[in-house]
């Protein structure tokens, strides 16, 4: 089972998000974050495998969280889930070793496959 | 010339008030000019000081002898400033006084010529604050739509997308003769999606301050022309940078420019060229498609929304629009600004 904290400031999508998530049987939703600072203090109790992580957050935003959970927890994989799709924000995730970036209103079957492929972690085991 | 003509040409000039004091200021001839614009007649006005075309400020601040004064020690005194007519009312002078001084040097007098300057001062005034106005329209233009861009960005948008994401799930749960109605639900609503991020995209600032005009537009081309099936020039012969409001002006129309190309022109190829003339910044945005005259809705002699913002906003600028059939085919729209101050 893989586990999941979902971080979006927008109700209506983290719910959305949790509902699309849930629905799959290896995948489940730990906890739901609503700002920048939550998301950390979330994922060091929760310890997630993955954190799905909106760029524009209050507290500091998606970038702060992931530079932080680098930091704290380099285990913790992370997806971008933004409406962003700005080179400059895409670079910025990267340099903290975010390596997937989706942009809001990709089909669902795409966030839950690179859901569940993060999961698997580095080397495809569970 | 004999000085009796010179005297005739001095009395008959209507445009200049020139007249002659006595070392102490007082008056001791008069022209038809001074009449004129000063509203005084020569038996009105000979023999009295010459403060009286002063307001009382600047008799109270003495202006009147130190501009003597300063005509004595440096030969002339040149002013501009506020005087009266005989009725009271102001206008705006450019005065020169002169010393006059005979051979051996005793000041006889001073020479005063005096031009109204009024209507050249709010011509003036008036083109100033015409300028500010379009410089704060453009401004709070700017602001509304980041405004709204941000509103569709965070709010319509993201609505949309968790609304898409459960249309999703429920085309997932729903038996087939039923789920396809969903996929198309989801389809539009996709469609709407991306219809709005482009929206979202036009409404943006563009970023002139970073790197100037011509990259900026260079830029937007980059992004948008590929998509639309274009191949972009842009010729740069500016001399000069315009400044911001020019620029975002200027930027703006292009994009509107540019979208008709796409909208209406089935052209492959547009050429965007940029010069500073007649102190100001001129933009042509070319391009190989149908033409103008062949496009429906102006053949219906309907003018496009889009043409008459560009036109206005280069007429609210001070600058011409305008857009023609290119002798080799397709349609070019060409546009000035005024950027420079004369």
């Amino acid at each position: 089972m893989t586990r999941i904290l979902v971080c979006d400031d927008d109700a209506m999508i983290s719910e959305a998000l949790q509902e699309v998530l849930e629905a799959e049987a290896d995948l489940t939703v730990v906890a739901v974050a609503r700002t920048a600072p939550e998301a950390v203090e979330l994922a060091e109790r929760h310890s997630p495998d993955v954190v799905v992580l909106d760029v524009r957050m209050p507290g500091g935003g998606g970038v702060h969280v992931a530079r932080e959970l680098r930091h704290r927890r380099p285990e913790i994989r992370v997806m971008v889930f933004s409406a962003h799709a700005d080179p400059a924000t895409i670079v910025e995730m990267r340099h903290t070793g975010v390596t997937e970036y989706l942009v809001k209103g990709v089909p669902n079957a795409e966030i839950v496959d690179t859901v569940r492929r993060l999961g698997r972690g580095p080397f495809g085991e569970l | 010339m004999p000085d009796s003509a010179f005297q005739l040409l001095v009395e008959g000039v209507v445009d200049y008030a020139i007249f002659m004091l006595d070392p102490d200021g007082h008056v001791v001839s008069w022209n038809s000019g001074a009449e004129r614009i000063k509203g005084y007649r020569a038996e009105e006005i000979l023999g009295r000081h010459f403060s009286t075309f002063y307001p009382q400020e600047d008799v109270i601040a003495e202006k009147p002898r130190r501009e003597l004064e300063s005509a004595v020690a440096d030969g002339r005194l040149e002013d501009e400033g506020w005087r009266l007519r005989k009725d009271g009312t102001r206008f705006w002078a450019n005065v020169v006084i002169t010393a006059l001084f005979d051979r051996t040097g005793r000041l006889h007098g001073f020479g005063k010529v005096t031009r109204d300057m009024t209507e050249r001062r709010r011509a003036e005034q008036e083109l100033l604050e015409r300028r500010r106005l379009v410089t704060h329209l453009v401004e709070a233009q700017e602001l509304e739509r980041r405004r709204i861009a941000w509103d569709v960005h965070d709010d319509s948008i993201q609505s949309m997308v968790a609304v898409g994401m459960r249309l999703q799930l429920l085309e997932g749960r729903l038996p087939e003769e039923h789920a396809g109605t969903v996929r198309r639900l989801d389809d539009a609503v996709r469609g709407a999606i991306a219809r709005l991020r482009a929206l979202v995209f036009r409404l943006r600032p563009p970023e002139i301050d970073r790197h100037g005009l011509v990259r900026a537009l260079t830029e937007y081309l980059g992004d948008v022309a590929p998509g639309w099936g274009l191949t972009c020039t842009v010729q740069d012969g500016l001399e000069r940078e315009p400044p911001n409001d020019a620029a975002i002006t200027i930027f703006r129309i292009f994009q509107e420019a540019l979208a008709n190309v796409h909208k209406h022109a089935r052209a492959s190829t547009v050429q965007v060229t940029l010069s500073t003339e007649d102190h100001g910044t001129l933009v042509e945005v070319a391009d190989n498609g149908i033409g103008v005259t062949a496009i429906p809705a102006v053949q219906a002699g309907l003018e496009h929304f889009g043409m008459l913002e560009m036109r206005e906003r280069a007429e609210t600028s001070g600058g011409w629009w305008t857009f023609a059939d290119r002798p080799g085919g397709g349609t070019a729209v060409r546009f000035w600004l005024p950027t420079t101050v004369p």
